[in-house]
């Protein structure tokens, strides 16, 4: 059976080897360790589990301190595309922030520099960088400006920056409002965990959200080294002139690198579904959450880089598969926004959840997560329906791959 | 006699299989500034593009050395001619070394000259973490006759990187973003190694020389 032949090619081939062992390798260095330690409701406590407020007289008068202190250092921290920008104004658009913060403040220019006067000045220490800072505190707010003309400032400071910066009025809440969890609101985490999530369901977001990150890219080597086994065996032009249908063979070996690229997953699924139930066994844990979260989850992103390593590699060539999914992933990853949990929106394809807890906030965009992996789902499909009518037009001799700049340019195809 | 043959060869694989590499990794380097800021930082934050883009250099030129005799026809006929194939292979490697040096320098120069805190540590480091993936890329290429392989191990180690960077010691090779400089002479010393463990894999076992 065609099925069975090509899993066994697949697992025979180092590409899969090579899969499979940094599939276990993400596993056991950054799964296994949230495995160390049984939570309880004692041992919760040292998560540091904090909460967003998101009350305006929390978040307005910390952000404006900040950006005070930003526009005095004239240094502005933003993340256009995950890493860190220092934005540095010009004089003119500086101004305009001065404006701004006069107007949310109602200072002056004379006490705007006897406050910058009275500011010491320091290095803040972001992640893995120092930026320049004056240290502003309490700088005045005016009693008649409301939260909503507050947003909109910050929103118009936003697009001065050009974006990605601590004042998008969607991350006020999580920026300037953070503050820990109180012990009433640990217990009630704790609750959700042992009685909504029965445990394996956390455990299970966990999961997925470590393997998600390098399985959105590491499927396409395997895809790609597949589709291109046939010419490096010379035998693509017999294997065209066989009377399998090209949609039944396409369909066929994705089939098969879906299936075979599942089963690391599920050996993952299956260790810690073992582990959660010798942990927890007083808990009476629904070992189900813990492969059918990761299933849901990550079975979309196997099938959409499988499927996109498959058409690119039979429209170009196997390295530009490479080149475009190792492109689509390291922006995926700079996009990531934190926190790092509740922020999965329609279109994201690395959804993100890095913590046991917060199950209410990862229910408040189930809806969008749902929709989101049915659309690459889908977008996976689709992408295998182009693949099959590239190989039939490559078969009937129609076409033999997307030679830009013609034939003799280097973009040509290479043996 | 051989190493000029070499050149005539070379001259010819550049052009017609190594070129869209060079574009590509140029096109790394001259697209970083654009997305990146690369103006007015420390030494630190100058770190962050050179380690985590222009290290990718590494990655795109080393890794396709052996690409065209990848088609097993074409390496019979490659290796029936007077001149040894490995050593055009050191030749193409060299060349790499050379344009992917000259590439961290350019992006290390315009740096300087955009206010940013970079020193000749800067540009060695760059160096040694492109050379430290393009290495592997090389090694994991050359010992299974499939860029793809090489491609695989080169970026894994790349994402290995990101996640379990507390775990890799002086192979880490984002050091320069913590201010640590001292992983960059084991990262050369580890680029090197594997390049001369392919040259003998496939000296003495692979083609029996």
């Amino acid at each position: 059976m065609l099925f069975t032949r090509e899993c066994k090619k697949i697992f025979r081939s180092l590409t899969f080897i090579i899969y499979c062992a940094m599939v276990i390798l993400m596993f056991f260095t950054q799964f296994w360790p949230e495995l160390d330690e049984r939570v309880t409701s004692s041992t919760i406590e040292s998560y540091e589990l904090t909460k967003i407020s998101g009350e305006p007289e929390t978040i307005m008068p910390k952000a404006l301190d900040s950006l005070t202190g930003c526009y005095f250092s004239n240094t502005y921290r933003c993340y256009p595309y995950g890493l860190l920008k220092a934005v540095h104004l010009n004089s003119r658009d500086n101004d305009k922030i001065k404006g701004y913060i006069i107007e949310i403040s109602g200072l002056n220019d004379d006490e705007m520099e006897k406050l910058k006067a009275a500011s010491s000045f320091s290095h803040v220490r972001i992640g893995t960088n120092e930026l320049e800072s004056y240290n502003v505190n309490h700088v005045p707010l005016r009693e008649d400006i409301t939260y909503g003309r507050f947003r909109e400032i910050m929103g118009e400071i936003d697009d001065i920056l050009g974006g990605g910066s601590d004042y998008r009025p969607d991350d006020l809440a999580y920026k300037f409002s953070q503050e820990p969890m109180s012990h009433a609101e640990i217990i009630e985490q704790y609750d959700d965990f042992i009685e909504k999530d029965h445990i394996a369901a956390a455990y299970g977001r966990l999961l997925s959200d470590y393997l998600g990150i390098v399985l959105a890219v590491i499927p396409v080597f395997a895809a790609a080294a597949l589709v291109t086994a046939d010419k490096r065996a010379k035998m693509d032009e017999l294997v065209y002139s066989r009377r399998i249908s090209s949609f039944r063979l396409i369909f066929t070996r994705f089939s098969a690198l879906v299936l075979t690229m599942a089963l690391p997953v599920l050996l993952c699924a299956s260790i810690t579904a073992a582990k959660i139930m010798h942990m927890y066994k007083g808990d009476a844990p629904d070992i189900a959450g813990a492969f059918t979260v990761p299933g849901i989850w990550l079975l979309p992103n196997i099938m959409l880089v499988t499927a996109l390593g498959m058409c690119i590699s039979e429209l170009f060539s196997a390295g530009m598969a490479i080149l475009v999914q190792f492109a689509a992933w390291f922006i995926c990853m700079m996009m990531t926004s934190s926190p790092l949990y509740g922020h999965i929106g329609r279109y994201t394809f690395v959804c993100r959840h890095n913590s046991l807890f917060y199950r209410s906030e990862f229910m408040e965009h189930y809806s969008d997560f749902l929709f989101n992996r049915i659309f690459y789902t889908a977008a996976a499909l689709a992408a295998v329906l182009l693949t099959v009518i590239v190989y039939e037009l490559k078969r009937g001799g129609r076409f033999n791959g997307l030679v830009l700049f013609g034939k003799d340019s280097i973009f040509r195809r290479k043996a | 006699m051989d190493w000029c043959y070499s050149a005539r060869i070379v001259y010819s694989d550049v052009r017609h299989n190594f070129l869209l590499h060079y574009l590509l990794a140029a096109a790394v380097v001259f697209i970083t500034p654009l997305f990146f800021s690369v103006s007015g930082l420390d030494s630190r934050q100058a770190a962050q593009p050179l380690e985590m883009i222009i290290s990718l250099t590494g990655t795109v030129l080393l890794t396709p050395v052996f690409m065209p005799e990848q088609n097993g026809s074409i390496r019979d006929v490659i290796r029936s001619k007077k001149t040894p194939y490995l050593l055009t292979c050191i030749v193409r490697l060299c060349i790499d070394m050379l344009i992917l040096a000259a590439l961290a320098g350019i992006s290390v120069l315009y740096m300087k000259k955009c206010r940013s805190e970079v020193t000749f540590l800067h540009f060695a480091g760059t160096a040694a973490s492109a050379m430290a993936l393009g290495s592997l890329g090389f090694f994991a290429a050359g010992l299974s006759n499939n860029v793809i392989i090489g491609y695989m191990a080169s970026l894994l180690w790349y994402i290995i990187n990101f996640t379990a960077k507390d775990k890799l010691g002086v192979f880490f090779i984002f050091s320069m973003m913590n201010g640590s400089f001292d992983e960059k002479k084991w990262l050369l010393a580890l680029s090197f190694a594997l390049i001369l463990l392919t040259f003998v894999y496939l000296s003495y076992v692979k083609y029996k020389i």
